[in-house]
């Protein structure tokens, strides 16, 4: 009985020329997306191997130099490519996918194409995800609003009404009529994606998009239901499009921009100006404010000329500047440590808080999983800058050794190193988190979306008794 | 010796429904048997529909009862319906499916299996289409095929119960007669009709009782053949103008 009522439905779908020609539109968009996207994220791929090798290169291949001012020379770490990247870009152009490593600094991302965006793009970037998330939902209402609506109409769900159909099976059956027909589309478009992945990633590409790929199809099981149940009890189709309509709208616009700005509200974040300030008053005076520079550099030397039993610091064992410059870059660390963590837990916090929003808008965790699982979320970018951040601290640490232990006191500034130094420090490598770690950071997103779909299966139980005039 | 009387297929007992402030039906009682025609005349708004909407569980009753082979149609609305065939006023059918594939998939619906093909074309064409509108989509038929239909989906269930609601209403003649001729077939294999119609010509040539309904209650009721053409139209004007 099922199969009939799906069957029926499919077939009439693909003999209905609104499906044919919005469902064109649809998937027409979604590969054009997939495939820019792809050529895209093929490019930079490109781009980001190329300018990390010569950077690698112009690092080793540095003549003989003072090691603190290679350290101010410094290095790049570029944010690998993920997988999924050209399937949802995430944070990517908003936060930055390389860092200026160097001495004394942490600093900001770079590269951040959102920068140098036209106004268009502030309606959102077109992506395989801003498809999946915001056209797909459309589609669906488009191929289900008139499901009972229209039947109630045109006066066949009387007749239905009359077999003895139950209503559940009745539901059921027209959302597995619509999937086959959605599938028609989306599975094209999915066997597109495996291949590009498969060519690019290989298995592990794979294991992250059946991951996605999960999450997209329980998020449009979610909107078939509610659309079908709206459809159920809508007095007319066109109440029905125009109720789905307005819900496709709070989904998707409304409720996540009013969510992101409740979160900002609740959780401020400083300016890039003012959180600079802090960070330079910090480094200027000690995080607590009260420890100025120089009162921590003359109990510093005070301290070291104690210990070692020595009046002068031209007498230590070794080069107090460059054991100096390591303990004032380990205060630096200190104090980037500090407001990073806290601007970053800020961030945190105002993701969590959206989540809120996903009681109405299940979009919200779809978003962040999908962002998770592509590997472009914001938990992904802090992992991806705490690594660089630690790569810088080591090479730093490196540098300003090698002048406290190879420098005599008097060419601190004069002491040159050579290539054997350069190419002891490894290229940065970034460790990504796994899938299961990325899914693990979004446990209330998965939550949230299994809610819905319970919500989803209670409403189709629910769903006893369809009124047919 | 005691006569054992056959539980009749179709009953209604104390049938009452109220919208709002309008009693719909009020304490209605009629049974109808295996091959009986029960014709219901009334005026719009007598309650006719709205029995046959009892009984179809479109609509819950406020009081009594709407038995389908005496079982309470509101107590187990699936498996009444599984017993039953409705015809309205319109067979609404799906226009992008042809007359076969409407009654395939109406057909599966009602039984549950999965009926064969030539025997729904079959009915199809007792009902009264030729073959080559068997396979034509249903959005360029006219109403009295689209009837046509509704009575194969009916012979295709082999259902027991119809409930007919004004199904003649807008026919012309010839189309009217073909359509009482095939109720007439069903009624012949022994199933119990309830059909609600303004016809007073058709419900003395085709029904076995006849009930008159005026404001949700049956006013009046008689054997149809007990009773003549012009008797009934002047004891059915006269219950009108009461």
């Amino acid at each position: 009985m099922l199969r009939t009522i799906a069957s029926k439905e499919y077939r009439e779908l693909l003999r209905d020329g609104r499906f044919r020609w919005a469902g064109g539109i649809v998937a027409g968009l979604l590969l054009v997306a997939g495939l820019a996207g792809f050529i895209a994220w093929r490019e930079q791929a490109a781009q980001r191997d190329a300018a990390q090798a010569t950077m690698q290169a112009t690092w080793f291949n540095q003549p003989p130099k003072n090691p603190h001012s290679a350290a101010h020379y410094g290095l790049w770490a570029f944010k690998p490519q993920m997988p999924l990247a050209f399937v949802d870009r995430g944070v990517d152009p908003y936060a930055g996918t390389a860092s200026w490593l160097e001495a004394h600094r942490m600093n900001e991302f770079r590269f951040r194409p959102a920068m140098d965006a036209t106004a268009a793009q502030r309606f959102g970037e077109w992506t395989a995800a801003g498809v999946l998330q915001q056209l797909i939902p459309l589609l669906i209402i488009l191929l289900g609003f008139s499901a009972f609506a229209g039947e109630r109409e045109r006066g066949t769900l009387r007749q239905l009404a009359s077999l003895g159909v139950p209503t559940a099976t009745l539901l059921r059956g027209k959302a597995l009529g619509v999937t086959a027909a959605l599938a028609v589309l989306c599975v094209p478009a999915a066997v597109i994606g495996a291949a590009l992945v498969t060519m690019s990633s290989g298995a592990s590409g794979l294991l992250r998009l059946g991951a996605l790929s999960t999450v997209y199809l329980a998020y449009f099981g979610v909107i078939l239901t509610v659309v079908l149940v709206v459809s159920a009890q809508a007095r007319s189709a066109r109440a029905a499009l125009v109720t789905l309509l307005a819900l496709w709208a709070a989904n998707g616009l409304l409720v996540p921009r009013v969510a992101a700005d409740v979160a900002q509200a609740a959780f401020p974040t400083p300016t890039a100006r003012e959180f600079q300030a802090q960070v330079q008053r910090a480094l200027a005076t000690g995080i607590d404010g009260h420890s100025p520079r120089g009162a921590r550099a003359d109990a510093l030397r005070d301290s070291v000329l104690r210990t070692n039993g020595v009046s002068s610091v031209d007498s230590l064992p070794f080069n107090y500047d460059g054991f100096a410059m390591q303990r004032g870059e380990e205060h630096a660390n200190e104090v980037y440590a500090h407001y990073f963590a806290q601007l970053w837990d800020r961030f945190g916090q105002q993701d969590r808080a959206q989540l809120v929003g996903t009681v109405v808008a299940p979009v919200i965790a779809v978003r962040f999983l999908s962002m998770g699982i592509a590997g472009t979320d914001f938990g992904q970018h802090r992992a991806f800058a705490e690594q660089a951040e630690a790569y810088r601290q080591e090479f730093n640490r490196v540098m300003n050794h090698e002048i406290r232990d190879q420098a005599r006191a008097d060419e601190s500034f004069s002491y040159q190193a050579d290539s054997t130094l350069w190419r002891s420090i490894p290229a940065f490598t970034y460790e990504a988190p796994s899938l299961g770690h990325a899914l693990a950071t979004h446990t209330v997103s998965l939550m949230a979306l299994g809610a819905w779909l319970v919500l989803a299966a209670l409403l189709v139980r629910r769903e006893r008794r369809i009124e047919v005039a | 010796m005691t006569t054992v009387t056959p539980s009749p297929l179709l009953e209604a007992r104390g049938l009452t429904k109220r919208y709002g402030d309008t009693l719909a039906l009020d304490t209605l009682d009629l049974s109808v048997g295996a091959g009986e025609v029960y014709c219901l005349l009334g005026a719009n708004g007598a309650g006719k529909s709205t029995t046959i909407n009892c009984f179809l569980d479109f609509v819950r009753p406020d009081a009594g009862s709407a038995m389908i082979g005496g079982t309470v149609a509101a107590q187990d609305p699936i498996g009444t319906k599984r017993r039953l065939a409705y015809i309205p006023e319109t067979v609404m059918l799906y226009s992008n499916l042809s007359a076969l594939e409407n009654l395939e998939y109406f057909a599966t619906l009602a039984t549950g299996g999965r009926p064969v093909r030539a025997e729904l074309a079959q009915h199809l064409r007792t009902a009264g289409l030729t073959d080559t509108q068997l396979d034509q989509r249903v959005g360029g038929f006219s109403k009295g095929m689209r009837q046509k239909v509704g009575i194969a989906i009916a012979l295709a269930k082999g259902a027991d119960v119809l409930l007919l609601d004004e199904p003649t209403s807008g026919l012309d003649p010839k189309a009217s007669n073909e359509f009482h001729r095939l109720l007439g077939l069903m009624r012949d294999r022994g199933a119990a009709v309830l059909m609600a119609t303004h016809d007073l010509f058709r419900a003395k040539e085709s029904g076995t009782r006849i009930g008159i309904m005026k404001a949700g209650r049956k006013v009046a009721e008689l054997r149809a053949d007990e009773i003549g053409h012009a008797d009934l139209e002047q004891l059915y004007l006269t219950h009108m103008h009461d």
